[in-house]
């Protein structure tokens, strides 16, 4: 009754901020877990964030629409020189405890964000950060160890938690009821059940149309998933399969909203000395390329959901992508010839590893992979592997000589490149030349230098070939007719800032 | 009576031991949970930070050491990934197990029984032919597509019962059912067998000849004594159902163990798979043991010492 009374305050609050829309309700989203915590600098999972975003707030975001760079809790920032950030922040905000979000609340936020110990998961967008300095109650001064072009990328990922609550309840019950400034507040929680949120009355921005209430449902199984949409129980189920994707778009009242994603699926062909194997010259690995079909597994596996690579490792509005590149086309005399080149005229045989359960269809593409390297005479001896081991062996670079993977940095040229620099972890090549176009993208502030040095590290790549360009993910996410603007970013975020249900 | 008791409790402990010994050896030497729960682009001062904290630095056997240290005092240690006692999300999440668990298993022996001695009654005729058919359907589907084929009928054509998630009676039903198809034809197909038997002994053709009713002689007087393989197979089964759990309640977004256990071994969450495993060999070894001393009760000939 009580619940009742409060879901008609609330609505009647909501309707008079939009005005003539219909009475606010509950949303309910299907996502495959439930989150683990709602703090999200505590887990990189989209499952997570996405629910613990819609409570705590960062300075700025991403919109998934456009996906353009976007004040938050700040309201802007300024290089004041290459390692000096200046954020202005959003006045007249409080987190819904009342606490005011203010420098001392960020000042508070970046120095638990810098701790490796506390946030090892953005490690390697924490790391640039120094140190911070309030300069009056509504700037801070951030300071960086080295000059770091991905910057917006970091500021994005700073979430302000209220220090005096923080304090009081430390890091680990915060995530179980977390305080922010968001457009919804925490309710309840029935552990792997379902997690309960009410909106923030008093929230400093515009709010959702027509929610009052969104129901989060973990909901790990597939087929129920895009079940429940169809019936009805849920508004929004993410991470559709490709067969419920296709389901969906045919039924009346279901959007289907499919977005490509950040993953990037290759085989990696080792091209280092240690791995010994036909790979290490670069023709065998150029005939690879030109021995698969890449266009016939998106069309037939994918059902034409996955985008071509252009030969490239950067997607197409990214900084840094080489538009005069094009992949390697399908032609397995070229290939065959390549192959007799290199002193292989008859093929050789080499191990292929692959993960089971890992990505969408990655049994299946491995397959077809192989099925066509065999018409050029590369005859495989697959190796399977659950996902666990399969990114212990990434890793331990034992992922050779060749594997199928899907590598999903965060959004950044950089971040994507560096995967290819001969230091790191689960590198499987070892080029100088491309080593020092790294190293000097990884230091450019100038936004069209910048763009030029991985342009030209691109191309690099694509002569030298240490993968099979395959394609770029989809993600698929299904809503109900009625939720209207609702959009997700290649990462699997989502965010309810203009969502609506009508 | 009672040192039986105590002897085969005592007994559990090293079964237990093994039991956990096994589950630690093989979660242990097949991945590594810093590689599962970070992002591969971690730096590796981060990473070590996190194996650090979790103890997952030290070498295999002085992590075993420890945690039989802290087992021995009922302690999992936290879970990897939660932050909370890895026994504390097991215990939350027992009651949903339980109730489903014990509602297929009800619904297994409602059905199974009363078909198995039906079954056996009129062996050889339609009613036989037909049970016998749709046991050896229920043992051979696997119950995640039985699960899923549940879910399309029942919610997505009829709607009549709800997706998954758990709340109501129409919650219950569609993952209760599907847990109990696979125990139904079991129980049934064992009832029939063991009915058969009795029915030609000596001591049913006495009461039939002393007058009783077709009704007592089978439900009363055959029963009774064709009952002590199916509780044997009952409570093996609850390995069964356990093992059930862990696929229906993914299914059916059900709150359980199952589920947990699902994820924890996926991210390498030693702590979480430890409790899991331990919860379900204990469940299972008490099981048993109550059914050993249910035989005593059913026969009287039965004595232990």
């Amino acid at each position: 009754m009580i619940r009742s009374l409060r879901s008609v305050a609330l609505a009647a609050i909501v309707s008079a901020a939009a005005i003539g829309s219909a009475p606010a309700e509950t949303l309910v989203v299907a996502q495959n877990f439930d989150p683990q915590t709602l703090w999200p600098n505590g887990t990189t999972a989209s499952d997570n964030l996405n629910a613990g975003s819609a409570i705590v707030e960062a300075l700025f975001w991403v919109d998934p629409d456009g996906e353009e760079f976007k004040p938050l809790l700040a309201e802007s920032y300024e290089l004041e020189d290459n390692t000096t950030v200046l954020v202005r922040l959003r006045p007249g905000v409080r987190f819904t405890n009342g606490e005011p979000m203010d420098a001392d609340a960020v000042v508070h936020s970046f120095n638990v964000f810098i701790d490796p110990a506390k946030t090892p998961a953005y490690a390697r967008v924490s790391d640039p950060f120094q140190s911070v300095e309030k300069v009056d109650d509504l700037t801070v001064r951030m300071r960086l160890k080295y000059p770091f072009p991905p910057i917006r990328l970091a500021l994005s990922q700073l979430y302000i938690v209220p220090p005096g609550y923080w304090n009081e309840v430390g890091l680990e019950a915060y995530g179980q009821r977390p305080i922010g400034t968001g457009p919804f507040m925490f309710d309840s929680w029935a552990r792997d059940d379902r997690l309960e949120m009410v909106v923030n009355p008093d929230y400093w921005g515009t709010l959702p149309e027509g929610i009052d209430r969104i129901v989060w449902r973990p909901v790990p199984d597939d087929i129920s998933r895009a079940a429940g949409l169809t019936t009805g129980e849920y508004h929004i189920a993410a991470n559709l399969a490709v067969a419920s994707a296709l389901d969906v778009e045919r039924q009346d009242g279901l959007k289907l909203v499919a977005v490509p994603s950040y993953r990037i699926y290759q085989v990696i062909l080792s091209s280092l000395p240690e791995h010994a194997s036909p790979l290490l010259d670069k023709r065998v690995r150029q005939a690879l390329n030109h021995a698969v079909d890449k266009q016939a597994i998106i069309d037939n596996l994918l059902f034409g959901y996955g985008v071509p690579l252009r030969g490239q490792v950067l997607r197409e509005p990214q900084l840094g992508f080489n538009p005069d590149l094009e992949d390697y086309a399908y032609d397995p005399d070229r290939a065959r010839a390549l192959l007799a080149e290199a002193g292989h005229p008859d093929g050789f045989e080499i191990t292929f590893k692959f993960p089971s359960g890992r990505y969408a269809q990655d049994r299946e593409v491995s397959e077809a992979v192989a099925g066509m390297l065999a018409e050029v005479g590369v005859r495989t001896n697959m190796v399977v592997l659950e996902p666990g081991e399969f990114l212990r062996q990434l890793r331990a670079k034992e992922l050779q000589p060749m594997a199928f993977v899907g590598l999903a940095p965060q959004d950044d040229p950089d971040l994507q490149v560096s995967q290819y620099h001969s230091s790191w972890r689960y590198a499987y090549l070892n080029n100088p030349e491309l080593d020092a176009l790294i190293d000097a993208g990884k230091q450019e502030m100038d936004v069209e230098k910048r763009a030029q040095i991985y342009r030209d590290a691109m191309t690099l790549m694509y002569d030298e070939a240490p993968i099979i360009f395959l394609y770029g993910g989809v993600d698929f996410f299904g809503t109900s007719a009625r939720v209207e603007n609702f959009h997700a970013r290649g990462d699997g975020r989502f965010f309810f800032y203009d969502v609506a249900l009508r | 009576m009672l040192r039986y008791v105590l002897r085969r409790i005592v007994l559990t402990v090293p079964v237990i031991a093994g039991i956990l010994l096994i589950s630690f050896l093989l979660t242990h030497v097949s991945g590594d949970p810093t590689d599962l729960i970070l992002p591969p682009d971690t730096p590796d001062e981060a990473r070590a930070l996190f194996r650090e904290k979790h103890g997952l630095d030290r070498p295999i056997w002085v992590q075993f050491y420890v945690f039989s240290l802290h087992a021995l005092q009922g302690d999992f240690g936290n879970s990897l990934r939660f932050h909370e006692p890895a026994v504390k999300l097991v215990t939350d999440r027992l009651g949903a197990t339980t109730e489903l668990a014990m509602a297929a298993m009800a619904l297994a022996i409602a059905v199974g029984i009363p078909a198995g001695v039906v079954a056996a009654y009129r062996r050889n005729t339609a009613a036989d032919v037909a049970i016998r058919a749709v046991s050896l359907f229920g043992q051979a589907v696997p119950s995640f597509y039985l699960g899923i084929v549940a879910i399309l009928v029942f919610a997505v054509w009829l709607g009549w019962l709800p997706s998954g998630g758990r709340g109501t009676l129409a919650h219950l039903a569609l993952p209760a059912i599907t847990l109990a198809l696979g125990l139904v034809a079991l129980i049934a197909r064992t009832t029939r067998s063991c009915m058969l038997d009795v029915l030609n002994q000596d001591y049913v053709r006495t009461a039939r000849a002393k007058g009783l009713g077709e009704a007592p002689v089978v439900w009363v007087h055959a029963l009774r004594n064709a009952f002590i393989p199916v509780l044997t197979v009952i409570g093996l089964q609850v390995g069964f159902l356990l093992g059930g759990v862990v696929v229906t309640e993914t299914v059916f977004s059900w709150p359980g163990v199952g589920r947990l256990a699902v994820q924890a071994i996926y991210a390498r969450d030693f702590p979480v798979v430890q409790a899991v495993v331990f919860f379900f060999a204990l469940i299972f070894v008490i099981v048993n043991l109550i059914v050993d001393l249910l035989y005593a009760v059913l026969d009287p000939r039965i004595g232990y010492r």
